[in-house]
């Protein structure tokens, strides 16, 4: 049976944790000066996002967050309701990883919208039930409180049997609507019968195999930064199972990357086959080829395979190279998407395009703003693991 | 007043006619051709005035393309399309809007309130004639009403300023509108057919 409440010391040293929190806070001030930036001068003085290319950065670094949430919830479900062994010796950390980086989430949306209260407001007074914005809303939000939940259960102080029945009702929950929450961000892009690229259900089944692989690879990374890259015995046939999972996501991922290449270039002169040029030889290409498939396919794959999933700190590295990668996977996406234009850029067209792309490159105050996801992740979890027991013993 | 209070002014007169008009058996279109069009650019001076649309690059409700251009004697040809909010019937924007800021008109004008707009900008992605902005004076997207605070006593702007008669703006549903008339008479296409929104814009061939 489940004993989350054992108290076993933490190997995490108070430094270390000190460190990454003092290294949260400086991003949050980073973030918060930019924060006050777009509050004092508005959004469109300060983030580079224009009319031919809406969403830029920080629809990227939301979609970031909040898959990589759903994907640990994902796990974190499999462990508690589905009987993975392996999953649940980390469901503590699953859970409070998994709820703080959806609130990392939530400050990019938060600062994308231009008027994020007034959007919860009429998503209660007049929400459109045809926009998948509105079903985004309801899913994240609902995933939100399953996982305050399943915080309460795991850290109720005196644990029951009936609180374990109860975890595992809660974790299926956090699972399906977590799988619900990411394939309709997808469907968000899916449902733009406008932009080819996106359009299509690709995006739906991507972001779930990439957000599952996310979570295994920041459960890896995780680990290993908060034991040094030296993690107990106990928790190595966990570590290896991640690996495992994590390589099967990312060969998932090749294959869904490999048919939806091919077909958009297929699409000659079409707005897929546009998109799909950005990202092999166009504007994007380093980001595609070093970023996406470099960092977020290759080595962290290669790393896996080459060591058997058995190298626990091969696995931490793969999976912080897996995030890293993921940032381009999902920075590409949204903007490839996006830089087809709708009308040519011709004279008195006011359209801008560069060969015949839209153009788009971050500006400074929305990398700040991705700072202040990072400061939150890393203040609120790195606080998490210096003053709560986030190991868990036995299952 | 500033150009801001006057635009939003004008917002909330579109919504006070809408609910007016919610019976009307109208259906609002605009046939435009190209052939006639000069490139004068008046439409757009006037849109901008009439509408009070901040100056910027990218705030502009309608446009006109130089579409082709052959430089070589005797063939020496330019063309141009002007456009504008397709104000479509089947309405992708619409669609997306998470809070229906983006409303349709019964006689069918797709207009914005601005007090429900959330900036989300999924109907800028949606819209497959890039036909919206975000007006930050405003802070709402923004676009082409047809004039819906003009109708039906005076045209659009856009269509009563041009000097040869580009635009022609009346209902589609009475067959002795100068619109039905034209599209009875002359062949004609809509922009972008392949996205079946099904434009109300006209466009003689």
């Amino acid at each position: 049976m489940t004993t989350h409440t054992e108290r076993a010391p933490s190997l995490a040293s108070k430094t270390l944790t000190t460190s990454l929190i003092i290294l949260g806070l400086i991003l949050l001030a980073i973030g918060g000066y930019a924060s006050l930036q777009v509050l004092l001068k508005g959004h469109e003085a300060v983030y580079a996002v224009n009319r031919e290319v809406p969403w830029g950065l920080l629809i990227a670094t939301y979609a970031y967050f909040v898959i990589t949430s759903t994907g640990l919830a994902f796990i974190g479900g499999l462990g508690h309701a589905f009987g993975f062994e392996k999953y649940s010796k980390m469901s503590k950390r699953i859970v409070v990883m998994a709820f703080v980086i959806l609130l990392a989430g939530f400050t990019q949306i938060g600062m994308e919208i231009g008027h994020p209260i007034r959007l919860m407001m009429y998503l209660i007074v007049s929400p459109n039930l045809n926009a998948p914005i509105v079903w985004m809303g309801v899913f994240y939000g609902i995933e939100l409180i399953i996982l305050a939940i399943e915080l309460y259960i795991i850290f109720k102080p005196e644990q029951k049997e009936s609180d374990h029945n109860t975890a595992k009702i809660v974790g299926f929950f956090a699972l399906l609507v977590g799988v619900l929450a990411t394939s309709n961000l997808g469907y968000v892009f899916g449902s733009l019968n406008a932009r080819p690229f996106y359009h299509g259900v690709y995006f739906s089944i991507f972001l779930v195999i990439s957000g599952i692989t996310a979570g295994a690879a920041l459960l890896l990374a995780i680990h290993n930064i908060i034991y040094k890259f030296n993690v107990p015995e106990n928790l190595h046939s966990s570590m290896k199972a991640l690996g495992k999972l994590m390589g099967a996501g990312i060969g998932v991922m090749m294959f869904l990357y490999l048919w939806k290449i091919l077909s958009s270039v297929y699409t000659q002169p079409g707005d897929s086959y546009l998109a799909a040029k950005a990202l092999l030889w166009g504007p994007l290409r380093t980001n595609f080829w070093v970023g996406e498939l470099g960092l977020a396919v290759i080595l962290p794959l290669m790393i896996i395979v080459l060591t058997k999933s058995s190298n626990m700190k091969a696995l931490g590295v793969a999976g912080i190279i897996f995030m890293i990668g993921l940032f381009f996977t999902r920075y590409d996406f949204i903007v490839a998407g996006q830089f087809p234009p709708m009308r040519e850029g011709l004279p008195g067209s006011g359209v801008h395009t560069v060969n015949g792309l839209a153009q788009y490159a971050p500006s400074a105050t929305e990398w700040m703003i991705f700072a202040l996801g990072w400061g939150v992740f890393l203040v609120l979890y790195f606080l998490a693991e210096r003053f709560l027991i986030l190991d868990t013993k036995e299952h | 007043m500033s150009e801001n209070t006057k635009a939003l002014e004008l917002s909330e007169l579109d919504k006070k006619l809408a609910s007016k008009n919610r019976n009307s058996k109208k259906n609002f279109g605009i046939v435009l051709d190209a052939s006639k069009c000069i490139g004068c650019k008046a439409c757009t001076v006037a849109c901008k005035m009439e509408n009070y649309v901040p100056l910027g690059l990218e705030n502009y409700r309608i446009w006109v393309t130089e579409d082709t251009q052959s430089p070589r004697f005797p063939t020496i040809r330019r063309s141009f399309q002007p456009s504008q909010c397709q104000h479509c019937e089947n309405t992708p924007c619409a669609s997306v809007c998470p809070t229906h800021a983006t409303y349709k008109t019964k006689e069918g004008v797709v207009l914005v309130d601005y007090d429900k707009c959330v900036l989300c900008k999924a109907c800028m992605t949606a819209c497959p004639y890039d036909a919206r902005f975000v007006d930050d004076h405003l802070e709402a997207v923004e676009k082409c009403t047809m004039c819906y605070h003009r109708l039906p006593e005076r045209d659009p702007a856009c269509v009563e300023t041009c000097p040869s008669k580009v635009r022609v703006f009346g209902d589609l549903n009475d067959p002795e509108s100068e619109v039905s008339k034209l599209l009875a008479k002359n062949s004609y296409y809509r922009l972008k057919p392949a996205v079946n929104t099904r434009p109300r814009l006209f466009y003689i061939d």
